[in-house]
């Protein structure tokens, strides 16, 4: 399969996982679109490396995944302490940010 | 008469004097607020500065051809010597001035303390205060080199005028007058600063005699001269008071009586005749103009006079009269007699000054300013008799001084063929004497209030000051007969004019005695055989309606429409903006709705943003 | 059609289903399953592209770890709630619209790339290689990712701990 498969699925993957994060109201759902979206990106990183022979775009996707992983795990503490403070998780509930 | 000079120096200490005296009570509180204190610094730097001024004539020395008798120092600097000089001209003019000036501020000064005893100790010390302030103004202004010198000192001396107008400053009559007259002398000063100006432009220096030299060496470019010296001539329009700027000087009234007797009878108005007699060399240039000069001079005259015979206040008569007066010194100028005008000048100063000072002591007697509610001092002659005696010398009878003076004036006048002027200042004559001593029977001599019977009270500085001056009059008066009767008539005045002028003042004596005190002629037929004239006079013909037309319709009209532009224009300009900013603010606001799923929107649109422009760029 | 179309096609449509299914399911916890089955198929895909290394880590670390931990998320979070929170959208069309567009705009950059036909042939295992440049070009970002991972950590406790 030519690169630009990958990239198109890549792509459209990217896409769907945009529009989870845009339209979700759960906090959490709000992060599985992100993961699809982080997702994406690893695919994109990997097509690339293969396609032109470097290593470096696995490495990179390595990190990028441990760094998601991370970055997950840190996220959900929060939801879960927003949670016990504000007794939601509703994305429309937290506006403390409003101008 | 500037054959003769004077030291500089001695000329600087009679300008110190008054400074320093109103330096020290304008800068120590404690001697303003102590009214003896203040009068005492006051009147006793007046006295040395009075010292000075006769230590100055005496000892003047003639001069020669050629000599300035300017002494100057650098003021404002300029490539190629001094662009304006500061300094001191001391020639026979100003050293008359000097004496003049400094006699008559200590003769006020020292009526006041009487006049003005009733007043709360610190304003007394803030009059003090004006009056050295005062002197020290009206001598720059006598002594100056230059024409700067001179308009800075003149307006100095204006603002002398409306503080001591609007001395009682909150009685509401007596602040509008002090604002009528620094508005209307504005006027006339608008013209002197942009002539001095154009001058300068025109001549390249301020000072007077490099004009002088100029002028006599027709090194002066004639062709805008003119319009400089018509320009340079309306500050004298304005501050001597003559039409149509003449509506401040009765409404001037309004301040204390010693105040009208030195301002605006003997110092300050005629410091407008002092500038014409000045600059008299540049005028000589310009001839059209001085006609035009004797013409309003004479018209003035004869203008004032048939109001002050409508005047019940006394102040007011003595005001028109002054007016008056100053028309007959502009118009000998005009004619081309400057001398006989400044002669005048110097006489009409003392007397003037005394008739004020004697109205004054009516005044203080009655309560009132109203002839009609005075009389029947008969019986106290120290009273009247200095009054009596300066209203004979303003009416024209000899062997007082005002007979010389004004019959050289109207000498002059007819030796410059300016006819209908000289008949113009005949009437006035005439008229001078009628209403002067209408005011005099009135006054003093009527009968039926308080007749004799009561003996008024009136504090001796007041009856000692008048005495004083009654005596230079006369005695100046007896100089002057006896300098005429050596001396000889001046060539060219017809033989039969001193009998003339005595004819009119008779004429004059006589229809008021027959009017006011014989009560013959009945004053109420008189003036409806008169009467169009009669109710125009009284109606000051209508001149003050146009100013204060001109006031209310123009000036506050165009000050309303700029205001009203500054608050809806300027202001809405502004005030627009700025809501439109608080809007635009407010929409925005909206944009931060606190949901981070609306900023992704926001990034995600960014990036659609750059997707396109990159789109664009590739192309 | 060689295994290898045949392979990604399949693969594709596993990933794209799933990930629809992912961000249209309104239960919340079937979403998670969704979600990995679509981490699953994503390393599939990077079988197909010659990483097994990468197919085992992201099993491992996604399809294990970050399942794990969103599903005890959500545990926690519903159970406190009581019921199973009902997944209504929000701006569907808007959210639709801008991704449809996003997708619009990168795929006109891959239609006007000259990308690649054919890849390059591979010299043996590439887990070699990567494990050697982790410990040798690499070796900073690797520690450095571990100092990451202990600040993470101890973020995650530090929120997580109780109000005491």
């Amino acid at each position: 399969m030519p690169l630009g498969a990958y990239l198109t699925l890549a792509a459209l993957v990217f896409a769907i996982g945009l529009f989870g994060v845009l339209t979700r109201r759960n906090a959490v759902g709000i992060l599985l679109g992100i993961e699809l979206m982080l997702n994406a990106v690893n695919i994109n990183l990997v097509a690339f490396a293969r396609f032109s022979g470097d290593l470096g775009g696995i490495l990179f996707t390595l990190f990028t995944i441990a760094i998601t992983v991370a970055e997950v795990a840190v996220g959900l503490a929060i939801v879960i302490v927003i949670f016990r403070v504000r007794r939601t998780v509703e994305a429309d509930h937290l506006d403390l940010l409003r101008g | 008469m500037s054959m003769r000079a004077g030291s500089a120096t001695v000329a600087l200490v009679v300008l110190a004097l008054p400074f320093a005296s109103f330096l020290l009570l304008a800068l120590v509180r404690p001697l303003r607020r102590s009214a003896v204190a203040a009068a005492t610094v006051s009147i006793t730097a007046m006295v040395a500065a009075v010292v000075a001024a006769f230590w100055l004539s005496w000892r003047a020395t003639p001069l020669a051809l050629l000599q300035s008798p300017s002494r100057t120092w650098s003021w404002i600097p300029a490539d190629g010597g001094p662009m304006a000089t500061v300094g001191v001209m001391v020639d026979g003019k100003s050293m008359a001035m000097c004496m003049l000036v400094t006699f008559v501020s200590l003769m006020v000064q020292l009526y006041s303390w009487a006049y003005l005893h009733d007043e709360p100790r610190r304003s007394l010390g803030r009059y003090y205060a004006y009056h050295s302030l005062f002197a020290f103004s009206m001598l720059g202004l006598v002594l100056a080199p230059t024409f700067l010198q001179m308009f800075v000192f003149w307006e100095l001396v204006g603002l002398c005028s409306y503080l001591l107008i609007g001395y009682w400053y909150d009685r509401p009559a007596a602040a509008r007058a002090a604002v009528k007259a620094f508005w209307i002398t504005k006027l006339g000063d608008l013209g002197f600063v942009a002539g001095i100006v154009m001058l300068w432009a025109a001549a390249g220096t301020f000072d007077f005699w490099e004009l002088f030299r100029l002028a006599h060496t027709n090194a002066l470019p004639v062709a805008g001269m003119p319009l400089i010296m018509f320009l340079i001539y309306l500050g004298a329009v304005g501050k001597s008071a003559q039409f149509p700027l003449h509506v401040w000087l009765p409404d001037a009234m309004e301040g204390p009586t010693p105040v009208s007797a030195l301002i605006h009878a003997a110092t300050m108005v005629t410091a407008g005749v002092f500038l014409v007699n000045r600059a008299f060399p540049l005028f000589l240039l310009v001839p059209d103009v001085l006609t035009l000069i004797a013409w309003v001079g004479a018209f003035t005259a004869l203008l004032a006079a048939t109001m002050a015979c409508v005047e019940n206040d006394i102040k007011r008569v003595l005001a028109y009269s002054t007016v008056s007066q100053l028309g007959y010194m502009m118009a000998a100028a005009g004619a081309q007699a400057p001398d006989a005008g400044f002669a005048h000048l110097l006489t009409h100063g003392v007397f003037k000054a005394l008739l004020f000072l004697g109205a004054g002591i009516v005044i203080h007697v009655f309560h009132t300013n109203d002839v009609f509610r005075m009389g029947g001092l008969r019986g106290q002659p120290w009273l009247w008799v200095p009054f009596v005696l300066a209203t004979l010398a303003l009416a024209g009878v000899p062997p007082l001084p005002g007979f010389f003076t004004k019959e050289a004036i109207l000498g002059g006048v007819f030796e410059a063929h300016l006819m209908i002027p000289f008949v113009m200042l005949a009437v006035t004559a005439f008229l001078t004497a009628f209403y002067m001593f209408r005011v005099v029977f009135l006054a003093f001599f009527a009968r039926g209030l308080g007749d004799s019977h009561a003996h008024h009270h009136v504090p001796p500085l007041m009856s000692g000051v008048c005495w004083t001056l009654a005596a230079l009059s006369v005695a100046t008066g007896v100089n002057l007969a006896r300098q005429m009767l050596a001396g000889g008539h001046h060539e060219g005045a017809p033989a039969w004019l001193p009998a003339f002028s005595l004819g009119l003042a008779g004429a004059g004596i006589v229809l008021a005695w027959a009017m006011y005190q014989r009560g013959a002629i009945d004053p109420a037929r008189v003036a409806a055989v008169l009467a169009p004239l009669d109710w125009a006079a009284r109606r000051r013909y209508g001149i003050d309606a146009v100013f204060a037309a001109l006031y209310r319709g123009a000036l506050l009209g165009f000050s309303r429409a700029v205001g009203w532009v500054d608050r809806y224009v300027v202001d809405g300009l502004l005030n627009v903006f700025s809501a439109w900013t608080l809007r635009a603010g407010d929409r925005l606001r909206r944009l931060q709705t606190g949901l981070p799923q609306d900023y992704l929107y926001g990034v995600a649109l960014g990036a659609l943003l750059l997707f396109v422009l990159a789109q664009w760029r590739m192309k | 059609m060689t295994a290898e179309i045949v392979a990604f096609v399949g693969v594709a449509v596993v990933l794209l289903g799933s990930s629809l299914a992912v961000v249209l399911t309104p239960n919340l916890f079937h979403s998670i399953l969704y979600l990995a089955v679509a981490l699953v198929a994503t390393g599939v895909v990077f079988l197909l592209l010659d990483a097994p290394f990468l197919f085992g880590v992201q099993l491992l670390l996604y399809a294990g770890g970050v399942v794990t931990i969103v599903v005890f998320a959500i545990m926690l979070t519903e159970r406190l709630v009581g019921r199973t929170i009902r997944q209504a959208s929000r701006h569907l069309i808007n959210g639709a619209l801008l991704s449809v567009a996003v997708f619009a705009g990168v795929a006109g950059f891959l239609v006007q790339a000259p990308l690649a036909g054919a890849r390059p042939g591979i010299s043996g295992d590439l887990t070699v290689a990567v494990g050697r440049a982790l410990v040798g070009a690499f070796a900073v970002p690797l520690e450095l990712l571990g100092v990451l991972l202990v600040i993470a950590l101890l973020g995650a406790l530090y929120f997580a701990r109780s109000e005491s």
